[in-house]
């Protein structure tokens, strides 16, 4: 019915500059809109144990303070621009992302380059911040969903650089001191620990040059060493429960290690999960939402980083359903991994995850993000380029034997946010064979 | 005619379905781009965008149809049927739908609010087939029994304690609305009320589909990759047989001008205090829309907007401040959001946001302040046209509800337009300390522990 090409998307342009830095570009000029994304090799894994929180401060700061301008006359040029900038910071890498209407690129360029080059982290700006920062992390307890995750990474990665919340913890945050901001600075806001993605309304031809002027004041330095151990998990069945009063709903979340991307069998175990909790039809949302309307939403994700990461199977039934549901979603995932995937399966889902692959790639920031991430995650170069052929290369068996090897039922870690009183001994019994059931307030970090 | 242009569709298949009643109504210029009118003889309204930017195509289906059509006692059905349509047709087994589509790579959601329902499937573009026989199938031919209906109705329940009952923004925000209209149905909520969610039968969904669900209340639209003659032979061949409907016309109550101010206090299991604040506000279609949209973000957009300066930054009163003026065909509200810090009160807040509202109903705003709203506005307006789903909801949302596929567009230049002085006057003319609702959440105790995380 289209003229159906099967268009192959050309990789994005790669350019390594002098200093050291490297950038990705995805032009298109559907849309008169530029995004920057200005990433660091490194994020929150590198954070001290009794400062975490401190990679995001850094880069947060940067825009509160430069040479010859105060953080108000950053916000207001900021805007007058018609841009915006936001930091988002996880275990291996801390960026600022911007946009800024195509017209203002330069200037908006300009103004970055001063910012990252002249900061000048005045202190009553970093104490502001330390208290906005605080607030912001006694706010996002408001939000359920976001409490059970932060509760699941501290316990599952408990010791572990990934068990550290990418936005700190309150101690954390109040505990760093100006200098601790500048030591990080000049040590890892530098040419050779940046990767900068450009998409948008922009030339492969005029990109080099607007970069360059974005990095010309930073010095070469080094890239950051990554000496992120492989996390491991104890043996056993654990329940968290997280008490918040007055909860009619439970926040349940299942976790176990997933794979490292450069795994044999991670796509293998990317396309098991997706029958088992990866689409509207899958396994999970049958069993839990279309037959029994227990939950809203069920679903299971395998999460990627450098090195081994969470496999995570979530529902959020009403608090009266939380034990029965608990018990079948346990049921499924045992039944997941000794009985695998059915031929008839796999094919669906391969069927699904190769024609689905046009929306990861339809728009030039999708596509810088991709690239943005092999490097910044130290993916396989083809993990994207070359997915659809990954994925149709799973077989039944590679794909069971990923599933067998990897997830465990018997070792398992749940996580549920809500009215301890209510739910915690229905729980207990919906998971026999706990080696350990506990009970954290919700504030807690 | 442009919209043929790039047609290989059968002479005799278009000459037949031309005769049979598709219609070529016209073009609307949408930025840079077209959007092509047509019509089918039972009155179905479809909107064609071709856009070859990316191999995808994303057809939408909006329906005249929310929750302001609904009754006392029954509110909620608008959109309890939304997801209802997911289920079993006459040709399709539950859950054939949805494999359907993902099985060709699709996505596929639906939305419900106060004016409109609206589902989507974006495809890989040579699939868009697919959706033109699925939406025509559900849009006449739905199956609507107990174990299903049962079942989705604790669904329902689930996502109603997840957005509401147990977030404190949506139970705050359900209350304003509440308190705010006393007699338009914008006054309950979209999700409906847990009982009357709780109390519907198959007879109550099935009486709505036929009321409702006809393609002379309906609008498609289609953006991207597409050959818009083969897609209009389509759609022909797929809808042409449907009869239309007589729709009945509507029973609403405007809501009567607000002359008193009108206040409450709910207590939340949450460690901070938050206001809420609204005045009544103009209609997306009213010229002052755009003017008060301005003056919100003067107020309330980003980091140099007076209000987050005031008490995020200067004060450190608050963690955030929101306004939106509500995007309805009927006059809806302007509301301002504001989050305390633990130990603030939310009339500490009230008393800076009622002094920034005064101001501007003094004084105009400065020039600088005008154009750095102007100038997030614009960026906003072109973020919502970044991809090919979403140009296909910005068309059938401003279609659905104003009758004008491109208004995003004018939009834009209606912000563009704005003065000061327009400003100041609309400040005068909607915002009245004696006129507005106001809620206030209060920490009930039970997530108060401000030692507890040192």
């Amino acid at each position: 019915m289209s003229s159906a090409r099967a268009r192959a998307t050309p990789p994005p342009t790669r350019v390594e500059l002098g200093g050291g830095a490297l950038v990705l570009l995805e032009a298109s000029h559907a849309v008169p809109l530029v995004s920057i994304v200005l990433a660091l090799r490194s994020g929150s894994a590198l954070d001290p144990a009794d400062k975490g929180g401190l990679a995001r401060i850094v880069m947060r700061m940067l825009r509160r303070g430069c040479e010859g301008m105060t953080a108000e006359q950053i916000d207001f040029r900021i805007d007058a621009l018609g841009g915006e900038m936001a930091v988002d910071t996880s275990p291996s890498t801390v960026a600022i992302h911007a946009q800024v209407i195509a017209r203002n690129l330069d200037a908006f360029v300009d103004l970055m380059a001063k910012m990252l080059a002249t900061p000048t982290f005045p202190a009553d700006e970093l104490e502001r911040l330390q208290r906005e920062t605080v607030a912001e992390i006694v706010e996002a307890r408001d939000n359920d969903r976001s409490v059970a995750h932060k509760a699941l990474q501290r316990t599952l990665f408990d010791g572990h650089p990934y068990g550290r919340n990418p936005g700190g913890t309150i101690a954390g945050v109040k505990a760093i001191g100006r200098d601790d901001v500048l030591a990080f600075y000049r040590r890892l806001v530098t040419q050779a620990n940046v990767v900068v993605g450009l998409a948008g309304d922009v030339t492969a031809e005029r990109a080099p040059a607007l970069v360059e002027r974005l990095l010309a004041g930073l010095p070469r330095g080094e890239a950051a060493v990554d000496n992120v151990p492989e996390p491991s998990l104890p043996p056993g069945r654990r329940l968290l429960v997280v008490d918040k009063p007055e909860r009619t709903q439970t926040q349940i979340l299942v976790a176990t290690l997933g794979t490292s991307p450069h795994d044999a069998d991670h796509v293998p175990l990317v396309v098991a999960n997706a029958v088992f909790g990866g689409t509207f039809t899958s396994r999970l949302m049958r069993e839990v939402r279309s037959k029994r309307g227990w939950s809203y939403g069920a679903s299971a994700r395998t999460a990627v980083d450098r090195r081994r990461q969470a496999w995570i199977m979530w529902t959020f039934p009403a608090a009266t359903d939380a034990a029965p549901c608990l018990e079948l979603t346990l049921g499924l995932m045992a039944t997941w991994v000794q009985g695998g995937v059915t031929p008839r399966e796999l094919a669906f889902i391969q069927r699904y995850l190769v024609r689905s692959h046009a929306f990861d790639v339809d728009t030039a920031a999708k596509r810088m993000h991709q690239a943005l991430d092999v490097e910044l995650l130290g993916l396989p170069g083809d993990y994207y380029t070359g997915w659809t052929d990954h994925v149709r290369a799973v077989t039944v068996e590679s794909a069971n034997t990923a599933v067998k090897n990897r997830i465990h039922p018997e070792d398992v870690l749940a996580v549920v946010v809500g009215t301890a009183s209510q739910v915690l001994e229905p729980l207990k019994k919906a998971m026999p064979d706990l080696r350990e059931a506990s009970v954290v307030p919700f504030d807690a970090e | 005619m442009a919209a043929s242009s790039r047609a290989d569709g059968g002479r005799h298949a278009w000459a037949a379905a031309q005769a049979g009643g598709l219609e070529y109504l016209g073009s609307h210029a949408f930025g840079p781009e077209t959007v092509h009118r047509w019509r089918l003889a039972n009155g179905l309204t479809v909107l064609v965008l071709v856009d070859a930017s990316a191999p995808i195509a994303s057809y939408h289906t909006w329906f005249r149809v929310g929750s302001r059509h609904e009754k006392p006692g029954k509110t909620g059905l608008a959109h309890l049927f939304e997801h209802l349509m997911f289920n079993e047709t006459e040709g399709l087994k539950a859950g054939a739908f949805d494999r359907k589509l993902e099985e060709n790579g699709a996505e596929s959601n639906a939305a419900t609010w106060v004016d409109w329902t609206y589902y989507y499937e974006s495809l890989p573009a040579d699939r868009i087939k697919l959706a033109v026989t699925l939406e025509a199938e559900r849009m006449a031919r739905l199956v609507l029994r107990e174990p299903q209906v049962a079942s989705e109705k604790e669904v329902v329940a689930n996502e109603r304690r997840y957005r509401v009952d147990d977030d404190v923004e949506g139970a705050a925000n359900e209350l304003l609305y509440k308190t705010a209209f006393t007699k338009h149905p914008y006054g309950w909520p979209t999700i409906g009320w847990m009982q009357d969610i709780q109390g519907f039968t198959p007879e109550d969904c099935a009486a709505f589909y036929r009321t409702y669900y006809a393609p002379n209340n309906a609008t498609v639209v289609v953006a991207g990759d597409v050959r818009e003659r083969d897609l209009l032979l389509a759609i022909q061949k797929a809808y042409g047989g449907l009869p239309a409907q007589a729709i009945p016309p509507e029973d609403t109550v405007p809501e009567p001008p607000q002359l008193e101010l009108r206040e409450l206090e709910v207590k939340k299991p949450t460690a901070t205090e938050k206001l809420l604040l609204a005045f009544q506000g103009p209609a997306l279609g009213d010229a002052d829309h755009a003017v008060l949209t301005v003056l919100s973000e003067v107020l309330f957009g980003g980091r140099a907007s007076r209000l987050y300066r005031a008490l995020v930054v200067d004060r450190e009163l608050a963690t955030d401040v929101r306004g939106w003026v509500s995007t309805f065909r009927d006059p809806g509200l302007f509301e301002c959001w504001v989050t305390a810090r633990e130990g603030r009160t939310t009339r500490e807040l009230q008393a800076v946001v009622d002094e920034a509202f005064a101001r501007v109903r003094a004084d105009v705003v400065s020039d600088e302040e005008l154009a750095r709203a102007k100038a997030r506005l614009e960026l906003g307006a072109l973020q919502q046209l970044e991809t090919i789903p979403g140009k296909a909801e910005q068309i059938g949302f401003h279609e659905t509800v104003l009758g004008d596929p491109s208004h995003a567009f004018r939009r834009v230049e209606a912000f563009r337009r704005v003065t000061v002085g327009d400003l100041r006057r609309a400040a005068r003319r909607y915002t009245s300390d004696a006129a507005r609702t106001i809620v206030r959440v209060v920490p009930d105790g039970g997530a108060q522990r401000p030692e507890a995380a040192q």
